[in-house]
């Protein structure tokens, strides 16, 4: 294998796919980055077995060929380059990257590209095409919400809806839902429901920074592996097998007080707040009452308490509730609505989060009981 | 006093005290005979722990009327008869004990129809002699009904444990059999409430569904590998118990305790599950009856083998084999930090050694001399953290290393012991229900005793038989497998006296949501977790006892690089 290529352009791609590379792992070829010819490109991949990144850079390809080399050490060692012409050689037979940049020289030992583990290929399947602020925008809103812990691993992803020209994503973790809609750019196929790993949205997140095309979306026909299709770039997850819960049944359908709250005032309210409740497991107190306002307040044993009142449309009876002050800040930090209307029954039902005039996304979050 | 024979009588509940310990023993016995008379249905009443009613219903072969007094002669048996049938004993009794012991102990009665006699016969005893024996119909197969069990020796009924603790024992009694038999149908009624049915269809999966509940039931992994006559079932690495309750094992389907198979069996574990999780174990070793030695106590529940080596290793063999053939895939989020750099290893040893037991030893005592005089921590100030594990400090004198485990848990244990004296425990509620599936033993705990644990947070709600569901939980738990964590306190609870159980449920909840070793925190999630440590009334303990913080002393430090003496 002989190639050629810019600092700039192996540096940045190195940095997209080791974010695949598994860091502590029993199969020690996964710490290894795959780069490989491919007609006139040059191909990194990285796999931990369950996101696999590939990603496509501009090369020179005097011969063609391929090996597995340390993801960190070349990583560390690209990034240390000046921004020049790095050429690139590995001699047949020896499994030893040679590296040459201006003044710079290197060997690497690699392991043979056949003993990488195979990145998964995704022909054909059900398609969609998705705008990629739109997804970003959706991710952030509920990949929050999705599980830490693993005794219900379906939980532990995001769910996605296919269904005509609409992607739904929720994501709950027994505790909260997140839901937001989206508009798919091409409809899909067919109806499809899968489970993304949280981790593996979070990564498409970050790859979708600088996309501006559409982003094309297969499932594959087994429905256990997921690509997303970027500029010069593809991630490939596998998916979580089983029945992700029936959310719809988890939104209450009916409430008796509803308040219209500007985001950034109640941002801030509870922002104060919470310094307060730090000290507990966050309780925030919400007192609503119409014509008057939110009340909020929190309070640490033997050191303080806050209360603050913001201003708000209610409409409906009086009523209070609690909640972990965590699960507000997750909703509160990325909303991006001037307002939004926050509906209650009880204190002990769920309280929603909705936006005002449409439906695009609800956030349900079960309060906390507490002496009032 | 001048040496004479014993009456009969004397001699009768002196032997009684050999196999009839508890009112679970005496159940054990008529399980046994019932199960040898070949019955394939048994259902079990009990009401008051046991000594006010055990009553046995079989459909087995029953026993002739003409029989009926000798069975209740001691050393009667229709099991074996000659010296050398106890070599090969197939049957599950043979001492001819059983009937007279519990006879001279309780007062019994029974019912039986022989398979080839038209009509039954029941028999009332009195101090082990039949007193009123009649002709009587009914069904093919024996009800024998135990009544006001040790009536007439108090000093047994004294040492006798809470009726909930004899319940307990009941219920794992008839728990084991039924697992030990799946094809045959067992029902036990405790205080007339069906706390276990197995379906007696003959598959072991189904009747582990009863007493295990079907999540775990389904979870468990089927032993193929036939190594050694080892057959059963056990758990998967990922499913797991905080006590050794869960472990049953069966020679030739007999229920029997021995520490030696328990440890092959640990052992085939090894590195799989956490310390202090053990598994869950349903295990039969099916071995030529002239191998092993049942008649080695009165009870049965000890034995020997005559190849012990050979049956350590064919069980250790076979729960590997299943374990390994099992393992699922290796996952990235689960993975535990064995070492968090490679260089660590590469440590000169003397240093290893100097930092050994022996110094740090010194130190502990020194620190919990201090404990009496000083509960006030030294300022400290925050250099960083090692391992993900423990906090580095330096302090006026010298380096402290914090636990942040056990310093996480110092902090919430006074947090929410504070909070159970308010009555203001925080509560988070749960979006959906979580079914709980509990065993008949837990079943009981919670419903005699469930208010300890609503009064910690956990609220829930019975949903059928030995079904829950849970709808909130302390708010500590919020990212915890919680079904697990509720399974392991009400374990715990179920071995100590009900004075510990508050206590114990806020060790646990603390422990539970204590941050784990392993874990990065950043600068500020140190400073708050050392500032917490600060304002609590003992931070020098975690609440098991163990020292959340070792100081290493400016002189001490100076004298191991050879600065100093």
């Amino acid at each position: 294998m002989q190639v050629s290529c810019t600092q700039e352009n192996l540096s940045r791609g190195l940095g997209i796919v080791g974010r695949a590379v598994a860091t502590r792992t029993t199969l020690p070829i996964t710490n290894h980055v795959l780069i490989s010819t491919d007609n006139s490109r040059l191909r990194l991949s990285a796999t931990n077995l369950e996101i696999a990144i590939n990603c496509w850079i501009g090369t020179q390809v005097e011969e063609e060929g391929a090996i597995a080399i340390p993801s960190g050490l070349l990583t560390d060692f690209v990034n240390s380059l000046p921004s020049e012409n790095i050429d690139i050689k590995v001699a047949p037979q020896t499994q030893t990257m040679e590296i040459k940049c201006a003044k710079s020289e290197a060997r690497i030992s690699g392991q043979k590209a056949d003993e990488f583990p195979p990145i998964p290929r995704i022909g054909e399947g059900i398609t969609a095409k998705v705008d990629p602020r739109a997804l970003r925008n959706a991710i952030s809103q509920m990949v929050f919400a999705a599980a830490v812990d693993d005794s219900r691993p379906v939980l532990t992803g995001g769910y996605a809806q296919f269904s005509g020209d609409k992607l739904i994503l929720a994501a709950a973790d027994g505790f909260r839902l997140a839901v937001h809609n989206l508009g798919l750019v091409a409809p899909a196929g067919e109806e499809a429901g899968v489970i993304i790993p949280a981790r593996s949205l979070r990564e498409l997140d970050r790859l979708l920074r600088d996309q501006a095309d559409p982003v094309e979306i297969t499932i594959n026909p087994q429905r256990s592996q997921i690509l997303f299709r970027l500029k010069d770039v593809e991630i490939v997850s596998q998916l979580i097998q089983g029945n992700f819960p029936d959310y719809n049944q988890l939104i209450p359908q009916s409430h008796t007080t509803r308040a219209v709250i500007n985001v950034a005032e109640f941002l801030r309210a509870i922002k104060s707040a919470s310094v307060f409740a730090r000290d507990g497991s966050g309780i925030l107190k919400l007192m609503i009452t119409p014509g008057e306002g939110i009340q909020i307040s929190a309070r640490a044993e033997e050191v303080g308490d806050n209360e603050g009142t913001i201003d708000a449309e209610i409409e409906g009876q009086e009523a209070k509730i609690a909640f972990n002050s965590k699960y507000l800040m997750d909703i509160f930090t990325i909303l991006e609505d001037e307002k939004v209307a926050l509906e209650v029954t009880t204190p002990s039902s769920p309280g929603v989060f909705r936006p005002i005039g449409d439906d695009d996304w609800v956030q349900v979050v079960m309060p906390m009981f507490v002496q009032w | 006093m001048a040496i004479q024979i014993l009456s009969p009588l004397v001699v009768s509940k002196i032997a009684a005290g050999e196999v009839v310990e508890r009112p679970a023993s005496v159940l054990k016995e008529l399980v046994e005979n019932s199960l040898d008379a070949g019955a394939n249905h048994i259902s079990v009443e009990v009401s008051g722990g046991g000594i006010q009613l055990i009553r046995v219903i079989d459909n087995g072969s029953g026993i002739p009327e003409d029989e009926l007094e000798i069975a209740f002669e001691r050393h009667a048996t229709s099991k074996i008869t000659s010296e050398s049938d106890i070599e090969g004993i197939l049957s599950l009794g043979f001492r001819g004990e059983a009937l007279p012991t519990i006879a001279s102990v309780a007062d019994v009665s029974m019912l039986t129809r022989y398979r080839d006699e038209v009509a039954g016969t029941s028999v009332i005893l009195e101090n082990g002699t039949i007193k009123n024996k009649k002709r009587q119909g009914c069904p093919q197969g024996t009800t024998v009904t135990v009544r006001n069990l040790f009536e007439n020796v108090p000093a047994r009924l004294k040492f006798l444990k809470s009726i909930a603790t004899e319940n307990s024992h009941i219920s794992q009694l008839v728990t084991q059999y039924s697992m030990a038999f799946p094809e045959v149908k067992f029902s036990l009624l405790m205080n007339e409430r069906i706390t276990l049915r197995t379906p007696g269809n003959g598959d072991l999966r189904d009747a582990l569904v009863e007493v295990y509940g079907l999540e775990t039931a389904q979870s468990m992994l089927e032993i193929t590998t036939n190594e050694g006559g080892v057959s059963g079932f056990i758990s998967p690495s990922s499913v797991s118990r905080s006590n050794r309750n869960y472990l049953s094992f069966f020679v030739n389907r007999r229920w029997i305790q021995n520490r030696m198979i328990s440890y092959a069996t640990e052992e085939a574990y090894q590195g799989m599950l956490m310390t202090g999780k053990h598994p869950i174990v349903v295990l039969n070793i099916a071995l030529p009856s002239g191998d092993i030695d049942v008649n080695v106590h009165p009870t049965k529940r000890e034995i020997k083998f005559r190849n012990e080596r050979d049956v350590f290793l064919a069980v250790q063999k076979a729960v590997r084999e299943t374990l390994v053939g099992y393992t699922p895939i290796p996952n990235m989020r689960v993975s535990t930090p064995l070492f968090t750099s490679p260089q660590l290893t590469t440590i000169p040893m003397p240093i290893k050694e100097n930092m050994g037991p022996s110094s740090s030893g010194t130190l502990l005592a020194r620190e919990s001399c201090q404990i009496e005089t000083t509960t006030q921590l030294p300022i400290l100030r925050l250099i960083g953290q090692l391992r993900n594990t423990y906090i580095i400090t330096e302090g006026p004198d010298g380096m402290y290393l914090i636990d942040q485990h056990a310093a996480h848990e110092r902090v919430l244990f006074e947090k929410i012991k504070e909070q159970q004296a308010k009555q203001s425990v925080e509560v988070q509620g749960l979006l959906e229900p979580i079914t709980i599936d509990v065993t008949a033993q837990r079943e009981d705990f919670l419903r005699s005793q469930g208010e300890v644990l609503s009064e910690a947070g956990f609220t829930l709600d019975r949903f059928g038989e030995r079904t829950y569901l849970l709808r909130a939980v302390p708010a500590v738990l919020h990212r915890q497998n919680i079904p697990q964590v509720l399974a392991e306190i009400i374990d715990s609870l179920g071995e100590l006296q009900s004075s510990d159980w508050r206590e114990r449920i806020v060790v646990s909840l603390a422990c539970h949501g204590a941050i784990r070793a392993g874990q990065t925190l950043n600068i500020q999630e140190m400073e708050e977790l050392m500032h917490q440590l600060e304002e609590t009334a003992l931070p020098r303990t975690c609440p098991h006892g163990r020292p959340t913080m070792i100081q290493f002393s400016v002189s001490q430090l100076e004298s191991e690089f050879g600065r100093r003496g």
